[in-house]
């Protein structure tokens, strides 16, 4: 039905066989009753790589982001981090990960230190109230504002905590969940610029968005997903952005003028 | 990972206002409830040295006499106060706190405390058990209805299960977090009401291994309104909801129910009416042998079984006079029709108390509450050891009393007089309360209530904290 630009993993990265498949759906399904939110997704998403997700609101990006953190659970295939099916290794696959919601929200009468130290803690990363401090000043968190409630904080400043936790975290995946929606341009191209310090480090990373630019300006991979489908999958260095805009409207016009 | 949640849990609600403002209500309640326990029960504690002293003064500074008229004297019996009444007074101000103990009758308990105070009494004291069963389940309630609600209203439901911990180490957390303030002001309750005991004289002996035990009832209690708090909160998709569905638990488990309880078990086993009582041990008491009355057919009869039983032909022949050998019968007997009404009064009492432990099992307010008054040595079945005690007392004073008159002197002798040296030799009125042991063997039931509610209700956590992972699941969206 739709045409579909699938590329197989090869082809998108030539060296692919050096890297471990950090994340990897396959033929991840999931279905509410008759409605099928996310269909057969195969994805792979290898250390190093940022792989950006795009489509409308309601396309399976937040879906597929949730069933790599085992929030939902898959109707069919499996989603895996660092080949650990997600739903009988819950625990082992959670440590591996960090995750950063549209909003990322954090307890508002502890200070940004205390929650950072606090979601460490609970993950099984302790770090010293010294290590702690730099983490946040290295993800672009104001020296000010660091034993400051969070309920002062703006919503970029949640972010870096976020990246902070992150890196303290020592995470080898990052589940980004539209994170810079709602960013400022300057907030928004910080926490780029971080993620792309992430990625040299090897970090592998699925993020859902709708912001193109950014995606082809820090995704490694781009895919357009549509009800539920993952209907293209490029390199970023592979298209240029206006190419990408006309193919990302092309997968959005209605059924029947795409067909 | 579960003390790092717990602290946190208790760090973010030493910051919150709310939480703030009740601990400091609830502490300052406290150690008013406590400190005007204490001085209520210096004060009556005194009055109650003296009065039992001037008693005593009185009793043996009788002039020479004969010793039944010495036993229409009579005298007093006190209720002693226990330390622990200091923290839970509980039916002492309804049940009296001395008995007048005289020939031929037995009188109930007098001076009641509440019959001193204004109809606001109704409402309640300030003492240290209210709040401890009232107060504190309401500040856990406050502190722990959106324990679970507020994760997913906030938005950090999400971050936090990306951590990878499970829903029931989020509630053993949540549950710590909630039970360490109140573990601190509970301790601190006991340990200043421990120190104050210590340094009040004259008041018996502390039982440290009783005050542990009801401070252990006291924290069971609590873990089980955290348990139901905490269920509650883990199953409402609201804070408000909630709340209100805690208050209503609340006003239920400690309002209502004990109030319900006592209506059903008044209605099921009613007690007699205090002329209906009186007047059946009258009719009983004229059935028998009269002491006073020689010319009764039943002092006919039991003269008639005397002469016989000592082979005499007159009552002047016997070695003893027979005037304070019928005294004495005639106390047996009516000490006897006593015993019977009373031991009716007391199976009736028997009756209702199961009612309240079948009620137990739909309020964890009313095994504590019972556990906590038998501790204290202050509830009905400490009153009824303390009524029966001074009745074997009394009882055995009249027969000093009858037997004197009986073996010096002869019959028809009723000038006879005993001098002031046997009031003296007759002891002084001294109780033991219950054991340890006994008062547990008493109320075994309501610590295994108390034992099954705890189980219970941390099973049903366990239960639906298991749902709550279900509900966060519902709560992503696609």
């Amino acid at each position: 039905m739709f045409q579909r630009n699938l590329l197989l993993q090869a082809d998108i990265s030539q060296d692919w066989k050096n890297w471990i498949n950090m994340l990897q759906a396959t033929n991840l399904t999931k279905k509410y009753g008759n409605f099928t939110a996310l269909n057969a997704l195969n994805l792979t998403v290898n250390e190093g790589d940022i792989f950006c997700l795009l489509g409308a609101n309601g396309a399976g990006k937040s879906t597929t982001i949730n069933l790599f953190l085992n929030f939902i659970d898959p109707s069919e295939g499996k989603a895996a981090i660092n080949g650990l099916d997600v739903t009988k290794k819950a625990k082992e696959t959670k440590r591996l990960i960090s995750y950063i919601p549209e909003n990322l929200m954090l307890y508002p009468n502890l200070t940004g230190l205390e929650n950072l130290d606090f979601f460490c803690g609970i993950g099984g990363k302790n770090h010293t109230r010294e290590e702690l401090e730099g983490l946040l000043k290295e993800s672009g968190l104001q020296p000010d504002f660091i034993n400051k409630r969070v309920n002062s904080y703006s919503k970029g400043m949640r972010q870096k905590v976020g990246i902070a936790l992150a890196r303290a975290r020592d995470a080898k995946a990052l589940l980004l969940d539209e994170p810079t929606s709602g960013l400022d341009p300057k907030a928004s191209n910080e926490f780029s610029e971080l993620l792309l310090e992430m990625k040299e480090k090897g970090v592998a990373t699925l993020m859902a968005m709708h912001d193109l630019f950014r995606a082809k300006d820090t995704g490694t991979h781009i895919g357009i997903m549509r009800e539920g489908m993952l209907i293209h999958q490029v390199a970023a260095d592979s298209i240029s952005l206006p190419e990408l805009e006309k193919l990302y409207l092309e997968a959005m016009k209605p059924i029947k003028a795409a067909s | 990972m579960i003390r790092k949640i717990a602290l946190k849990e208790f760090k973010e609600n030493l910051r919150e206002g709310r939480f703030t403002v009740s601990v400091v209500i609830v502490s300052v309640l406290l150690i008013m409830g406590v400190w005007l326990s204490y001085n209520y029960l210096t004060s009556v504690q005194k009055q109650h040295a003296e009065a039992k002293e001037n008693a005593r003064n009185v009793w043996e500074s009788q002039d020479e006499k004969n010793p039944h008229s010495a036993a229409h004297y009579g005298t007093y019996a006190f209720k002693p106060k226990y330390p622990l009444s200091l923290i839970d007074p509980g039916v002492d101000k309804f049940s009296g706190i001395s008995i007048f103990l005289e020939a031929h009758k037995r009188n109930e308990a007098q001076y009641m405390a509440a019959s001193d105070q204004t109809g606001l009494a109704r409402f309640g004291d300030l003492t240290p058990d209210f709040i401890m069963l009232f107060i504190i389940p309401l500040l856990i309630i406050l502190t722990g209805y959106n324990a679970f609600t507020r994760e997913i209203e906030q938005g950090t439901l999400k971050l936090l299960k990306s951590q990878g911990i499970s829903s029931w180490k989020l509630a053993l957390a949540k549950w710590a977090g909630i039970f360490l303030p109140v573990l601190i002001i509970t301790t601190v309750l006991f340990v200043i009401a421990s120190i104050l005991l210590m340094n009040i004289k004259d008041f018996g002996e502390l039982n440290f291994g009783v005050l542990s035990l009801m401070f252990l009832v006291y924290l069971v209690y609590y873990a089980i309104f955290i348990n139901i708090t905490l269920m509650i909160s883990a199953v409402s998709k609201q804070s408000g909801i909630s709340l209100v569905s805690l208050l209503a638990i609340w006003i239920i488990a400690c309002l209502a129910m004990p109030k319900a309880s006592s209506n059903l078990a008044d209605t099921v086993y009613p007690y007699p009416s205090r002329q209906a009582f009186a007047a059946d041990i009258d009719k009983d008491k004229k059935a028998g042998l009269d002491g006073h009355n020689p010319w009764s057919q039943a002092a006919k009869d039991f003269e008639r079984e005397t002469l016989e039983k000592y082979g005499v032909d007159s009552l002047s022949q016997l070695h003893f006079n027979f005037d304070g050998y019928r005294m004495q019968r005639g106390e047996e007997h009516e000490a006897q029709v006593y015993f019977k009404h009373y031991a009716e009064l007391k199976n009736t009492f028997r009756n209702q108390s199961r009612i309240y432990q079948a009620s137990a099992v739909a309020s964890p307010f009313l095994p504590v509450r019972f556990l906590s008054m038998a501790l204290a040595r202050t509830d009905y079945s400490a009153h009824w050891d303390f009524a029966d005690a001074a009745e074997n007392y009394r009882l055995s004073l009249i027969d000093t009393l009858n037997m004197n008159f009986a073996i010096n002197s002869s019959y028809g002798d009723w000038a006879y007089k005993a001098d002031r040296s046997l009031w003296k030799n007759v002891p002084d009125f001294e109780y033991d309360s219950p054991s340890l042991g006994d008062i547990i063997d008493r109320n075994w039931t309501n610590v295994l209530i108390l034992g099954l509610w705890f189980l219970a209700s941390f099973a049903g956590l366990k239960i639906l904290t298991q749902r709550y992972e279900k509900e966060i699941k519902l709560h992503q969206s696609i």
